[in-house]
């Protein structure tokens, strides 16, 4: 078993640094979706119906040039809606080529077919068919991921809730949504607090069992919390008035301009089922 | 006020017990209509329980609640539950548990929303709100956004959004830095002359004093007085007696060192 | 374990969206039954909670750590149904905020783990706990079994899902259009890494937190075990209030199907590592895949998909086509690590069973393994 002190710390440290990265995470994806751009201009319902079907084209269609000009659009779409493409880099292409780029790697080499090259040293076959399905894999990965991330990027939360809401999501449902999110940032929170307080009392060796322990009882401790956390959120809410059903207040204009974007996302959904459907 | 009039709040006898410790113990109390009360107390002598008594929360095992005359139980509130909830407001020591909503804007409109108020109104009344917090810039914040003080702010304005008739304030001034706790001091002194019940548990005795008409001090879940703020907090035995005050051992600039009494105005 | 946008086709993903739509109404309709207006806050903070669990980095056994899902402690605390809506808010959050699945899969995810997960971390809980005391050490056993289950039942789910897509979904040319494994590989693949690694950390977490729990806070574990032998009762409201007990066991029966289809298939399918084109040429063979791919692709498909399923199969394990060399070598990699991912398994066990009988009970799930 590696050396105690140094798997402790790094073990604590990686819990606290994932929290604290979510929640960064988090805080600027509501700083760009107030930036003046094409995506936040959109009416929100437009917006989320028109990424989501994009992504659905991106899953549905069977060509990879098709896929590769759907990519093409969300770049633009992402230049025209302010986000930087570095952090679409950072955040988004390398991340999933880093996860689906493995994964896909060894279809090169299993995948029957028409063999094309020949790895080096271990003498592989690589086959068309392999590169072919290794391709599908990581561009619709990519494509998908890239327009989800635009959608959230551009998009305050409390508007996709809306949006959810006004497509007929039942309305429980979008409040357990935005509830969960809000009590989110509490939790993780009181997560990285408490890890933090943690490593800071820590001096001496913890073995691994003392480090399972450890996760173990954060956990549970994290546990209690939320379970008394829901009953004082539940008597805030009775004392409001609240008796089983939630109501919403909802209020969209859209413009011309919006339909006529939602008309352009339909062009560009029936050209890549045309082109490769 | 007429004598005709029944009291906003009367207990008898309460006892309510959370897990075999009693945190009220044969408790009575009378709110007249227009009082403003501050309970005194330290942490545990049982006024957050009173609090979520007084709102219709929790029901005491033992004794009679009754409201503007009538009990107050599960089965009334059932019955005409939303004339009570219009009536009286419940601001929580932990803004946190009150703000549940996405947005401040849907923060506010919550009650009104429950209440089934139509559209328009709701919007006006919530503007309304925001300005007279001097909130209005947050209106479309998330709350996990706000600060403490900023939480605090919302979390009243939610409430006041409702105009409650009786207003229940659970330490609106715990974990609040200086200039906040001025600015909540400030709306409470001014809310005097809106003809409003107030109901403020606290252990910070420099506020009794501008919140209240009545003090009421707390200890093991029983009134241990009852008196204009003047009077309570004049009463030194009584308030070490209760833990609300205790002495501390201070050194002077002459060097010289002596005991004094200690008011406190932190949550330790 | 979550799977990302473009590796299930989208027949896939809607039929797993129908799969997991009526679950997701009889939960929401069992919750409210037995939570009422409770319900909001209680599946709001939970899912909040289930999220922050998926971030712990759990230190298990030999060394490294492993992310859990937290399915297993949420179905402990919440029971099957409340996990279900908890566990599915949080997918949903971290497809859409982290990029943690896909949204086109969530369906999928959202069957896999949340319901799948749920029911069989339900079901084992209750059958190993059934009546033992709410501080007994066997609720702890229990519940870090239950855990275990739950995350390789559900990875089961989805590495069945994955490997049928190669199965279905072809070019022209014949290349896979999605997930690109046969079950022959994404089988075995999968569940090595969840045999030994995830599933040992919901096994940590589960276990552990219930230990923790009955210290510091017996009443929340016996909200879900109305059957326990307990010293309060007063917590117990909720669970008592047993309104649709048949249907209880009529969903159990179908959980219990659905948790076994996918096993059986593995059953009748010989050892792991031995799963070759012949099985699937084999009529009953043939009839499992059927079975499994009513929750996995349409039945239109289906039938297209098995008369290719012999042409396309080859199996990348050793002894069945000796013409591919270089498969051979993969598969005896894939099996080799298999072997071993059993091995380290199997040993962890009886190392952490034999700790967990000398020093008492208690302790044993956070014993050296």
């Amino acid at each position: 078993m590696p050396a105690g002190s140094r798997q402790t710390r790094s073990f604590i440290e990686r819990t606290a640094a994932a929290l604290v990265d979510a929640l960064e995470h988090a805080f600027y994806a509501e700083e760009l979706a107030r930036a003046p751009g094409f995506l936040q201009q959109l009416d929100p319902r437009i917006k989320l119906l028109g990424i989501l079907a994009l992504m659905i084209t991106v899953v549905a269609v069977r060509s990879l040039k098709v896929i590769a000009g759907l990519f093409l659009v969300a770049l633009i779409i992402a230049a025209l809606s302010q986000v930087p493409l570095r952090s679409l880099l950072k955040r988004v292409w390398i991340a999933v080529l880093l996860f689906t780029g493995v994964i896909a790697l060894p279809a090169l080499f299993v995948t029957p077919g028409r063999v094309v090259g020949r790895l080096p040293a271990l003498g592989w076959t690589i086959t068309a068919q392999g590169l072919t399905s290794a391709g599908f894999l990581v561009a619709r990965a990519e494509t998908a991921a890239t327009l989800c991330v635009l959608l959230i990027l551009t998009t305050p939360w409390a508007q996709v809730l809306k949006a959810l809401r006004v497509l007929k999501t039942p309305v429980v449902l979008v409040t357990i949504l935005g509830m969960t999110y809000r009590y989110l940032f509490l939790l993780l929170e009181t997560a990285r607090d408490m890890f933090e307080s943690r490593r800071s009392r820590l001096v001496g060796k913890l073995n691994s069992s003392e480090r399972r322990r450890v996760a173990a009882s954060s956990a549970g401790v994290l546990m209690s919390k939320s379970f008394d956390l829901s009953s004082e959120v539940y008597s805030a809410m009775l004392s409001r008035g609240f008796h089983g059903e939630v109501y919403a207040l909802d209020e969209f204009e859209s413009r011309p301009f919006d339909w006529i974007m939602l008309g352009a996302c339909a062009l560009v959904i029936a050209a890549a089922f045309w082109l490769g459907g | 006020m007429s004598v005709a009039e029944p009291a906003v709040f009367e207990l008898r006898d309460v006892t309510y017990r959370y897990h075999q410790v009693k945190a009220l113990d044969c408790l009575c109390l009378a709110i007249e209509p227009g009082n403003r009360v501050a309970l005194l107390g330290a942490n545990g002598s049982g006024k957050s329980t009173l609090l979520r008594i007084l709102d219709g929360l929790c029901f005491p095992q033992e004794g009679s609640v009754r409201f503007c005359g009538q009990p107050l139980s599960e089965e009334t509130l059932a019955r005409d539950g939303f004339g009570f909830r219009r009536r009286v407001g419940l601001v929580f020591q932990n803004p946190d548990v009150q703000l549940f909503s996405p947005t401040v804007f849907d923060e506010l409109a919550f009650g009104p929303l429950q209440l089934r108020w139509p559209a328009t109104e709701i919007r006006r009344r919530v503007s309304e709100t925001l300005d007279l917090m001097e909130i209005a810039h947050l209106r479309d914040r998330s709350p996990h956004h706000l600060s403490m003080g900023e939480k605090k702010r919302v979390a009243l304005a939610s409430i006041l959004v409702l105009d409650p008739e009786i207003l229940l304030l659970d330490e609106p001034t715990a974990a609040l830095d200086p200039k906040s706790e001025s600015h909540m001091i400030d709306f409470l002194v001014r809310a005097k002359g809106g003809a409003k019940t107030i109901v403020t548990a606290t252990h910070d005795l420099d506020i009794a004093e501008d919140i209240a008409d009545t003090c009421c001090v707390f200890q093991e879940g029983r009134v241990a007085a009852v008196g204009p703020p003047s009077q309570i907090l004049s009463n030194i035995p009584l308030l070490e007696q209760t833990s609300l005050l205790h002495s501390h051992l201070h050194m002077h600039k002459s060097g010289a060192v002596h005991a004094h009494p200690h008011l406190h105005r932190h949550e330790h | 374990m979550h799977i990302p946008d473009g590796y299930l086709s989208p027949s896939t993903c809607a039929v797993l969206y129908g799969g997991a739509l009526p679950f997701w109404c009889i939960a929401l309709r069992r919750v409210k039954s037995l939570f009422h207006t409770r319900l909001i806050p209680l599946i709001s903070v939970f899912a909040a909670f289930a999220f922050v669990i998926m971030m712990f980095n759990v230190p298990i056994p030999g060394g490294t750590t492993a992310h859990a899902v937290g399915v297993g402690i949420a179905t402990v605390v919440l029971g099957p149904w409340a996990s279900m809506l908890s566990i599915s808010a949080a997918l949903f959050l971290q497809a859409l905020f982290f990029g943690d699945g896909g949204l086109t899969t969530l369906g999928a995810n959202c069957f896999n783990m949340a319901v799948i997960g749920s029911l069989a971390a339900y079901l084992v809980y209750h059958l190993l706990a059934r009546r033992a005391a709410i501080t007994a050490s066997r609720r702890v056993v229990a519940a870090a079994i239950a855990g275990y289950v739950a995350i390789n039942a559900s990875a089961l789910c989805a590495a069945i899902e994955l490997g049928l897509q190669p199965l279905l979904f072809k070019n022209a040319a014949g290349a896979p259009l999605y997930a690109p494994y046969p079950l022959s590989i994404s089988v075995p693949a999968m569940m090595i890494g969840h045999l030994t690694f995830a599933g040992l950390a919901e096994l940590v977490i589960t276990g552990g937190v219930v230990a923790y729990l009955q210290r510091a806070n017996p009443i929340l574990l016996a909200r879900a075990a109305p059957d326990a032998r307990l010293a309060e009762s007063e917590v117990l409201e909720a669970a008592r209030r047993d309104t649709a007990r048949t249907i209880r066991s009529l969903w159990t029966a179908i959980a219990l199907l659905l948790v076994l289809t996918p096993l059986g298939i593995l059953a009748a399918g010989a050892a792991w590592g031995e799963w070759s084109a012949k099985d699937f040429s084999n009529p009953a063979a043939r009839a499992q895949i059927m079975a499994v791919s009513e929750h996995a692709a349409p039945p239109a498909q289906t039938p297209r998909g098995l008369a290719r399923l012999s042409r396309v199969w080859t199996a990348p394990f050793p002894n069945y086509s000796p013409s591919f060399v270089r498969r051979r070598a993969f598969g005896y990699m894939l099996s080799a690590m298999f072997g071993v991912g059993v091995i380290i398994l199997i040993s962890l066990f009886t190392s952490w069973l034999t700790a967990r009988i000398r020093p008492g009970p208690g302790e044993a799930e956070t014993e050296e393994a």
